[in-house]
């Protein structure tokens, strides 16, 4: 009967030489219900009142008979090679977890990276030239003792015409509720330099074949030394059977350090004058805060020299076309086009800026 | 407690048993640290039409790719190269004549410069060629006597 058993808690709740053990367990020290009244006073008597500073005291024994390097010379033969290195954990199972992962940069780590193995030629040529030059393009002269004119908040606050106008959140910049980023003026310490490139592309086709989206894969990664990541569709397009959440449609790359400059090199310097009848970039691209955006047809990504090479590996039809974005550290897409034509990006039309 | 476990497994095992479905997600909160996948690369000497080249890493095997297009041949990095620009060829001066003959003002003036231009400088690095040959052996034969070797140039 369930009255019968003796409580869990109770136990727990008693203090250890009282505490009746559960294993033996004879007729005699049975406890009802109605006898727990009187137990729960106990309660905080489970609490140590020593802390457990105290209760740590290393025995002496242990400590003198703990001597790793005699051992290790007593040994007679080597551990396996495994016993002196140090594997990190496979999991990760949080910070409370006594055994932790190192982080990604130790060379142990599972999440190391190794790199970068060369300097690239897009990276000097910034070094060298490109970055000297947008700082003395972007020189602006101040003479001594100059103040530039106090600028209008870029949030407006309210004019007190109604009494409804307490305590409401500044007004949005004036023309749309956009707040662009800061433009600070350029110095030494902030050229505007490439930061990583994006290479995106959207198969339409995948959502009932997804070996269009395995070709596209192959084909980007070829192209930027670096595995894709796949997308699922956001939003649906009845006209090509695409459904969001269900669909994987998209694969990207994105490309940081070593990878993107040689691939900025490479897209510049042979990809782009091989391209026919490719008048250049156009001037009205960018999100105007720094970020180039162009695009590839297929016809264009198989002029690379990686799918040129072995061009027969991939369906013809397959081959993708993709979105180049260019995000450089420019906050005005002024600044990240006079970066990009320096480093040899050609602009047409109507530059905005 | 216990009765009623044992009175509802009875009537279950009385009843029908319905087919339990388990729910198979495993939650040990614990994340898997995959490891990065990265393509095998190699690194491939590209030389560009002028001769100039540079190594960068790749994953074509191919260990020396040699551009025939690239930016220093095209004329979108190199607008100002003469070389480049599409001029038609027109030594007998035959189109230059049949333009100042028939053709307009806007196309009749700028190829005529062009043309004849390319063609007299074609001429012109000849004979200079030739005389700086002359020159030099001038310089070593008659050295001091400008007066007479001046003539002689043109």
């Amino acid at each position: 009967m369930a009255a019968n058993e003796p409580s869990r808690y109770l136990a727990r709740s008693l203090p250890r030489a009282i505490a009746p053990s559960t294993r033996a367990q004879g007729p005699g020290c049975r406890r009802y219900a109605s006898d727990q009244a009187s137990t729960k006073a106990s309660v905080l008597s489970d609490l140590e009142l020593d802390g457990s500073l105290k209760a740590t005291v290393t025995p002496v024994d242990a400590a003198k008979s703990f001597d790793p390097i005699a051992k290790a010379r007593s040994r007679r033969a080597q551990l396996p090679r495994s016993r002196y290195q140090f594997r990190s954990p496979k999991y990760d199972r949080g910070p409370l977890h006594p055994h932790r992962p190192p982080p990604p940069s130790d060379p142990s780590s599972r999440l190391f990276v190794p790199g970068p193995f060369s300097l690239p030629r897009v990276g000097q040529t910034y070094e060298s030239t490109v970055a000297s030059d947008i700082l003395t393009l972007c020189y602006v002269h101040n003479p001594p003792g100059f103040q530039p004119p106090p600028k209008a908040p870029r949030l407006r606050s309210w004019d007190d015409s109604s009494p409804y106008h307490k305590n409401r959140p500044l007004r949005g910049p004036r023309g749309g509720d956009v707040l662009r980023l800061l433009r600070k003026p350029i110095t030494f310490n902030n050229i505007p330099k490439l930061d990583r490139i994006t290479i995106h592309s959207y198969v339409k086709g995948a959502a009932d074949n997804s070996s269009w989206l395995h070709v596209a894969g192959m084909a980007i990664q070829a192209i930027s030394n670096v595995r894709v990541q796949t997308y699922k569709a956001k939003t649906s397009v009845p006209a090509w059977g695409i459904s969001p959440g269900r669909d994987t449609v998209a694969v990207k790359a994105e490309l940081r350090g070593e990878d993107m400059e040689h691939f900025f090199g490479k897209l510049v310097d042979v990809l782009m004058p091989r391209l026919k009848d490719w008048p250049g970039v156009k001037g009205t691209s960018g999100d105007s805060s720094g970020n180039i955006t162009f695009g590839l047809g297929p016809e264009q990504v198989a002029l690379f020299p990686e799918i040129e090479v072995n061009y027969d590996m991939y369906p013809p039809k397959m081959i993708p076309g993709c979105h180049i974005t260019v995000h450089t550290t420019a906050t005005t897409d002024k600044d990240a086009r006079l970066l990009l034509s320096a480093m040899g990006i050609p602009f047409y039309g109507k530059i905005v800026d | 407690m216990s009765l009623h476990t044992t009175l509802r497994r009875t009537a279950a095992s009385t009843t029908t048993k319905t087919p339990t479905t388990f729910i198979c997600s495993q939650c040990r909160h614990a994340t898997l640290l995959r490891r990065p996948k990265r393509p095998y690369t190699f690194t491939q000497l590209i030389t560009l039409s002028d001769g100039s080249t540079f190594t960068h890493r790749t994953t074509s095997p191919l260990p020396i790719y040699r551009s025939t297009r690239d930016t220093r041949n095209s004329l979108m990095w190199n607008p100002s190269s003469n070389k480049l620009l599409n001029i038609e060829e027109d030594e007998a001066g035959r189109l230059a004549a049949f333009r100042a003959r028939f053709g307009r003002s806007w196309d009749a003036n700028t190829p005529v410069e062009a043309a004849p231009g390319a063609d007299k400088d074609a001429e012109a690095q000849a004979k200079e060629a030739e005389e700086e040959e002359d020159n030099l052996l001038d310089l070593i034969s008659s050295f001091g006597q400008e007066e007479v070797g001046q003539p002689k140039k043109k």
